[in-house]
């Protein structure tokens, strides 16, 4: 006697619910980190335990009100080195996808670029300008110039055959082909790049702030380090962590509403809106429509 | 009455660098307001024809002439339409219709009114603000047939359309091409390897043999209209199926 095969669907998540799953999941890593650290299975000096982190954190942040100057420069130097590199990345991009020749003979340093460890060139942005903000913002800029870069421009490469007939049909322009086609066509990969290259600029940021630099919160945890103050750094680092996160959320949200066209739920908010704005094309449509038919 | 001619091809060929031979002689002319099929396999010719046509591509011999005039460019009285609907997603359904206008430089509330008509009349009731992604494959076509139509093209080519579709979804929207065209009194190229379509829509057949890609016959479909599915069942309808099977026999 055969069995039919019979492949059971997924069972839904069911009793607990989902954020109850995550704090679950986040005590249960909390409880162990602590553990290990008060059953000395690893050593207070190497893993500092989660309550002396956030002990140290309330005591930097909160009492001694102490890095929230560093949090606001190091987040500057990202910003700027961010907007820099995507000014640039962009740039670069849109000239090479529009020209051919200018392609041709940049891709050569593109690659060199690429396979350069970046971050090597840190020693020396600092060396030219210095130990302010500029380098750091240099940086940053270098390391996130180029995802943003080969997004773009792989992006505006990868034209619809079929789309560019219909325009050519049409008889569009260059630049309407790049306006109407090509540069929307591209941007979910462009946004994608930008997603990434906004986290590579926090760690320009702090690789710059490693080489040499009087504020910010590279230069705290690298002094804390340094000290053997593992809480310490450990409290800064969580600070670096709520900053990457914030710099994704805000890359992610703006790519939402760039790339609104991929998300149903806004899709079906702005028909709506559409469908009000235009409301009296409706009716005025169906009354010249009607006498035709 | 003699109809004015709107595509004439002398001995049209294109021969593709390889070399490949992709069509070969074509020589024929279609008058205005006619409908003609293009069938055969793959890579009989049909779609290099129509994109000759279209002037996407320039033949590598013979004469192509449009409207009376040697084909050289895309020409605003030309329009085209493809197997994938090619919407774009950031659209509306109704900016998608009105891209014509757009490329053209400026969309006016004239321009909106006609192009919600036009989604009217492919039957898009409803859906004038949705978007691309929301919508069936056949209601994307219906998108792409309003957006052609909005060209105001006189000729229209069109390159398997429904053949993404299913069966019923293409049989509606067949029926629906012969009652617009019958309403804008437009000309049509209209590529297929559906016979039993060819016919059902042509008052001309094409019947395209592979290589090289020729025109191997033409087939007059002498059927009434307005047609309706019933047609399908009569025995001209059956015959004048089999005369193209029969010709392109040794192909398929």
């Amino acid at each position: 006697m055969t069995e039919v095969a019979y492949i059971p669907p997924a069972p839904k998540p069911k009793g607990i619910p989902a954020w109850a799953q995550h704090l679950i999941v986040f005590v249960a890593f909390i409880t162990i980190w602590e553990l290990a650290v008060s059953n000395q299975w690893v050593s207070a000096l190497i893993l500092p335990s989660p309550f002396a982190v956030a002990a140290a954190w309330w005591d930097l942040a909160i009492v001694k009100a102490l890095l929230w100057d560093d949090f606001a420069i190091t987040l500057t130097e990202v910003i700027l080195g961010f907007a820099v590199g995507a000014a640039f990345g962009t740039t670069m991009a849109v000239l090479s996808a529009i020209q051919p020749t200018f392609r041709r003979l940049v891709s050569p340093y593109m690659v060199a670029l690429q396979v350069t460890p970046r971050i090597a060139v840190a020693p020396i942005i600092v060396a030219w300008l210095g130990f302010g903000m500029e380098p750091k913002i240099a940086i940053a800029a270098i390391i996130c110039f180029f995802p943003i870069f080969i997004n773009t421009l792989t992006g505006l490469m990868q034209v619809d055959e079929d789309r560019m007939e219909m325009f050519t049909s049409m008889r569009a322009t260059r630049w309407q082909v790049f306006r109407h086609l090509q540069l929307p066509g591209a941007m979910p990969v462009i946004m994608a790049g930008f997603k990434t290259g906004i986290s590579l600029a926090l760690i320009g940021a702090i690789v710059g702030e490693f080489v040499s630099a009087s504020i910010g919160l590279g230069l705290m945890i690298q002094r804390f380090s340094y000290q053997l103050l593992l809480a310490e750094a450990f409290a800064v680092l969580i600070m670096l962590t709520v900053m990457g996160l914030l710099l994704y959320g805000a890359a992610a949200l703006a790519d939402r509403y760039v790339v609104f066209w991929k998300h149903d739920t806004l899709l079906a908010s702005i028909s709506a809106r559409l469908r009000a704005r235009y409301a009296d094309l409706l009716t005025g449509s169906r009354a010249q429509a009607r006498p035709a038919e | 009455m003699h109809r004015t001619e709107v595509v004439s091809g002398a001995k049209v060929g294109m021969t593709f660098p390889g070399p490949v031979i992709a069509l070969e002689d074509a020589t024929f002319t279609i008058g205005k307001g006619q409908f003609v099929s293009l069938i055969g396999p793959s890579g009989c010719g049909k779609s290099t024809l129509l994109r000759i046509v279209a002037g996407l591509i320039s033949p590598t011999g013979g004469q192509l002439k449009t409207f009376g005039a040697p084909m050289v460019a895309p020409r605003p009285e030309i329009g085209m339409m493809f197997q994938r609907a090619t919407l774009l997603e950031w659209k509306s359904v109704l900016d998608n219709v009105l891209l014509p206008n757009t490329l053209a430089g400026s969309v006016t509330k004239a321009d909106r009114v006609r192009a919600i008509d036009l989604l009217h009349l492919v039957g898009l009731q409803g859906f004038e603000f949705a978007f691309p992604r929301q919508l069936s494959g056949g209601m994307q076509q219906r998108v792409a047939l309003a957006r052609l139509l909005n060209t105001g093209a006189e000729l229209l080519l069109l390159d398997e359309p429904f053949g993404a579709l299913d069966e019923f979804t293409r049989e509606r929207l067949n029926l629906e091409l012969m009652r617009i065209q019958s309403q804008v009194n437009a000309t049509i190229m209209f590529v297929t390897h559906n016979i039993q379509e060819a016919v059902f829509l042509a008052d001309r057949v094409f019947v395209m043999t592979p290589r090289p890609g020729r025109l191997a016959a033409e087939v007059t479909v002498d059927l009434p209209r307005p047609r309706t599915i019933e047609l399908m069942k009569t025995t001209e309808f059956n015959d004048t199926m089999f005369r193209i099977r029969d010709i392109l026999g040794g192909f398929i």
